[in-house]
């Protein structure tokens, strides 16, 4: 097996490197004129070597496209022959070893693909080439532009192919004697979630790498016009719909395996997928500026290229080891690789845009500060902002050891302090961003369109505010009593604005439809839905994100208590009563596990039985925990098992109640559902002539502004 | 092969009390009596913004000494990292067999139960572990620039984000790009026309 | 061994024959003009007149403000399909003699 995926991945990066020079020397030699008529026959009669190249460019030119397909071809044999290593327990390969063991179940093996180093290399030039695979064939859109998108991908695939060959081959044979087992999978990772959560967040990251070759071949070609941001935008919301879900599944498996009580720690390599996030969500925004009304180009260009350059940023902070992290990935000299590429695409970038930056200049006039296209730029800024406060914050502890000699760090309460405040002020956008018209908007409109969900939400507010606290949270919320009661409120008061605002756009599109057709009011809002599906896919995506931060807003609630519990011993925590039934242990093959069953009594009613437990991994010598968590819609009881008490011999059990969790693993369901529907073809527009027959049948499909926003 | 991970002195304790400050809402009272009776003259008014800004600064001072040790030791240990190379904040540190966040945790009690105040206790851990315990930067000397920047950042780009739309809107005319003219005479009534005719609801 | 060398030479021998067996005639898409450049854009603007109509129409926009946009979408378009009327008259014109 490792001879087969040694040679595939040459063979890739041998083809990669193909695809680039064939690619680059056709576009060179393009012949400028040969678009025009007789171009073709005049550049035939040029006998000269490069006559022959520029005759031939075309041809070169779709070699390039055939060996780019074939890469994913090539990585795809490598990656596969790597699986197949991992079910045949073949431990002569070093990763295989260290990666995996014989009790390792199914889905686990399979997911040794990524659970190391040189493996989620090798499975990030799969997605990459798997990315390249369909860009290729999809060339016929454009073919120019994609030409221009594959050659700068092929550059990449380029670093990345070579990377694994001459850098982290995973195919390397352990040395010494051959070993009957492998050292298996860090425990933590044995979850199901784990099994999909890094392929969605690679998907994400990698993801990025297609805009990025799309805007950097626009810029060199000096593509006239914007469609070709037009073509990014499905593939940006893929990528971006990814990513979000890579995330999510990310804290969603540190909720229910790390057994802190959080989901989000700050931590440098959460920071590191967060970062393209959040410039990827300001280049979805504004990209419809650039659609629009053709304007900011240039910044357009620059949010695509940080989004592609901060992915790759994120792998290099993880694999360098250049800031600690828990995720303790393998570190070594690979961080220079990534080093190197990160300048050269910098230099790269800069060059084209100083070389062709006059191709982007923009047109348009603005009519007021009050209009869309403002509200756009603070939409942006404060994305970007963000962004620059987790860049920020993650390389900190790096800059005060250069300016004051010692590292400190930057932990959760600084980005509670600092990027809240930013998070809140988005939020308050949200809401009205969408209200306001194009060019300009009056007051008196603003007024009109922001009264009544102002006032619902007020209401809200101050509902929350005066309900007494027995309630249970969020009820009872006294703002004055702590900062974090505050933004709590804030947060919940501006999400049932934006929900609110969301719910009167498509009610005001719904009763136009339904005025001119006749039809129901919800068969009016599917209509009005299928025909912009870009707009209110995203207003639903607006939502989900603001049924995520009331989940987040539970955080300020979060209450947790700790006993060591005999038999029939109780805890109380807010409405719950825990009674510990019993404990014991157990063996299984791949682990030894202990856990305690609890009891839970809510009014003097037993509702549930818990069975948090503790689990020790026999191949990898290491512990973890599997917290019992029950779920619902008000709060999340959460119970980890710690340990026995040596002295006592009875386990100590801790338990914290947080508030409103399910909400933020609800949002995100909305939020994907959202995307995936942005990605649905809008329905065609209705034809329109204006004779009088057709009038009938004008009614009976009623237009709406067709795709973007 | 385990650690017990709470303190063995502390049986069980509750977390994530709401902070109650009795006695604030009482000051208020009198000062604004007093300040309500005077003739609200611009100098008055000042002072009493001044006198409120005042209250707000003491009550939010008094918030950490006021309270008590359980919901005290819950706030300063969420502001310390357990030191073992966990990375995690020093009252979520859950890991199995932790060499270090016990002892950690019953120093704090200790100093929290003597009342030690809140910069005492964080003087008193950074001198034994290193201002890397400290699980943000403060807010003296360079670390204050971790809290400024991204503010200053803020202000600066919505400066920016200003001039930009000010800039935008004192362009001279639209210019189409291109070297398209703008339609004149019969042919813009005639296209004008056109364009609404074909895009009308 | 062997198994390893045939099939990383099979993958090799199909991956040459795809790259270089190319077809006659390539497909190179549709020449880009300045006519369907400028259509591109009347789309845009396009789109923009018929999204005001409609915030129109769901009592987004006040009077004033719709009309004053109004007008000046529709100069714009006017110019673009001026242009592109212009344009179109020239290549019949080129194309006649």
């Amino acid at each position: 097996m490792s001879d087969i995926g040694s040679y595939s991945l040459l063979l890739a990066l041998a083809l990669s490197v193909y695809a680039f020079v064939a690619g680059f020397i056709s576009l060179l030699f393009q012949n400028p004129v040969a678009a025009l008529a007789g171009g073709r026959e005049r550049a035939a009669s040029d006998p000269s070597f490069s006559g022959l190249l520029r005759q031939n460019s075309e041809r070169i030119g779709e070699t390039a496209r055939r060996a780019g397909i074939m890469v994913f071809a090539a990585v795809f044999v490598a990656a596969a022959a790597l699986v197949i290593a991992a079910f045949s327990n073949d431990f002569s390969i070093a990763y295989i070893f260290h990666h995996s063991n014989r009790d390792l179940p199914a889905a686990y093996k399979f997911a040794t693909l990524w659970s190391g180093q040189e493996g989620s290399l090798v499975f990030w030039a799969l997605l990459l080439s798997g990315y390249g695979f369909v860009l290729r064939l999809r060339y016929k859109t454009d073919p120019r532009l994609f030409a221009y998108a594959g050659v700068v991908l092929a550059a990449v695939q380029v670093f990345f192919l070579a990377l694994i060959n001459f850098a982290a081959n995973p195919f390397g044979l352990l040395q010494g004697p051959m070993r009957p087992d492998g050292t298996g999978l860090n425990p933590l990772l044995q979850y199901p979630e784990m099994v999909i959560h890094p392929p969605m967040l690679y998907l994400g990251y990698v993801g990025f790498t297609v805009p990025f070759a799309f805007a950097l071949g626009a810029l060199i070609m000096k593509y006239p016009g914007e469609k070709w941001i037009h073509i990014t935008r499905r593939w940006t919301m893929v990528t971006w719909g990814f990513l979000t879900i890579g995330i999510f599944l990310g804290a969603h498996w540190a909720y229910s395996v790390l057994g802190w009580g959080g989901y989000w720690g700050w931590d440098p390599v959460e920071n590191a997928s967060l970062m393209p996030w959040l410039v990827g969500t300001a280049f979805l925004h504004s990209v419809m500026m650039q659609e629009k009304r053709g304007m900011l180009k240039v910044w357009n260009m620059w949010l695509v290229f940080a989004a592609f350059w901060l992915a790759i940023l994120g792998t290099f902070l993880t694999r360098s080891g250049i800031i600690s992290s828990v995720h303790a990935f393998a570190q070594s000299s690979i961080g220079d690789w990534f080093a190197y590429f990160l300048a050269i695409t910098f230099a790269v970038f800069v060059y084209f845009f100083l070389k062709n930056k006059n191709h982007l200049h923009s047109e348009h006039k603005l009519e007021s500060l009050m209009s869309r296209e403002s509200s756009f730029l603070f939409n942006n800024l404060l994305f970007v902002l963000l962004c620059f406060t987790v860049l920020w914050g993650t390389w900190f502890p790096k800059i005060s050891e250069l300016v004051q000699g010692n590292k400190v760090t930057v932990g959760a309460p600084f980005y509670n302090r600092v990027a809240i405040p930013v998070a809140l002020l988005l939020l308050i956008l949200t809401a009205i961003g969408p209200l306001l018209a194009w060019r300009k908007t009056s007051f008196e409109s603003l007024k009109r369109n922001f009264l009544w969900p102002t006032i619902g939400a007020v209401a809200v507010m101050v509902f929350l505010m005066i309900t007494p606290a027995a309630w249970g949270s969020p009820f009872g919320l006294r703002p004055w009593l702590d900062i974090s009661y505050f933004y709590s409120l804030m947060a919940i008061g501006l999400s049932v604005l934006v929900a609110l605002t969301v719910a009167s756009e498509f009610y005001r599109g719904g009763r136009v439809i339904s005025e001119k057709t006749g039809q129901g009011m919800f068969a009016s809002m599917v209509q009005l839905t299928h025909r912009n599906t870009r707009r209110y896919g995203g207003y639903i995506v607006h939502f989900g994100v603001v049924v995520v931060i009331i989940g987040l807003a539970g955080a300020a609630f979060n209450q947790d208590k700790e006993k060591e519990m005999a038999y029939g011993d109780k805890m109380e925590i807010g409405p719950y009563t825990l009674v510990c039934r019993s404990y014991t242990d157990e063996e299984f093959p791949n682990y030894a596990a202990e856990w305690a069953v609890l009891d839970v009594y809510k009014n003097g009613r037993q509702i549930d039985t818990l069975t948090p437990e503790r689990r020790f991994y026999k191949a990898s010598q290491q512990t973890s925990t599997m917290p019992f968590i029950r779920s619902t819609l008000n709060e999340d009881l959460y119970v980890v098992y710690e340990g026995l008490n040596q002295d006592t011999g009875h386990p100590i059990l801790k338990a914290h109640l947080n508030p409103l969790v399910m909400w933020i693993w609800l949002g995100v369901w909305i939020i994907i559902g959202g995307t995936a529907l942005a990605l649905v073809p809008n329905a065609p527009a209705p034809m329109r002539m204006p004779s009088a027959r057709t009038v009938e049948s004008r009614a009976n499909a009623a237009p709406v502004p067709t795709a973007g926003d | 092969m385990q650690h017990p991970c709470p303190p063995p002195g502390i049986k069980e304790r509750t977390q994530g009390q709401p902070l109650e400050i009795l006695g604030a809402a009482s000051a208020v009272q009198p000062l604004k009596a007093r300040h309500l009776d005077l003739m609200m003259t611009n100098q008055h008014r000042l002072r009493c913004l001044m006198h409120c800004g005042l209250l707000v600064f003491a009550v939010f001072a008094l918030m950490g000494a006021g309270a008590d040790p359980a919901s005290r030791f819950h706030d300063i240990g969420h502001r310390m990292m357990c030191i073992c190379g966990c990375n995690q904040i020093l009252l979520e540190c859950n890991h199995v067999g932790c060499p270090d966040s016990d002892g950690m945790r019953n120093e704090l009690m200790a100093a929290v139960t003597r009342g030690d105040s809140d910069s005492l206790v964080e003087q008193a851990f950074v001198q034994k572990y290193g201002p890397t315990v400290l699980a943000a930067p403060t807010t003296q000397g360079f670390d204050r620039t971790a809290y400024i920047v991204p503010f200053v950042g803020l202000i600066l780009g919505a400066g920016l984000v200003i001039l930009v739309v000010r800039a935008w809107k004192n362009r001279p005319t639209p210019v189409l790009a291109d070297g398209i003219n703008p339609a004149r005479g019969a042919d813009l009534q005639k296209f004008r026309e056109q364009a609404r005719r074909e895009t009308e609801l | 061994m062997t198994l390893g060398l045939a099939c990383g030479l099979l993958l090799t021998l199909a991956a040459i024959y795809y790259i270089f067996s190319l077809p006659g005639k390539l497909y190179l898409g549709p020449e880009k003009t300045r006519a369907s450049y400028l259509r591109e854009r009347k789309d845009a603007v396009y789109e923009n007149m018929r999204d005001l109509n409609f915030e129109y129409r769901a009592g987004k926009v006040p009077d004033a403000d719709y009309q004053s946009l109004k007008a000046s979408l529709q100069d714009e378009a006017a110019a673009l399909l001026a242009e592109i009327a212009r344009l179109e008259e020239t290549a019949a014109r080129k194309a006649k003699p």
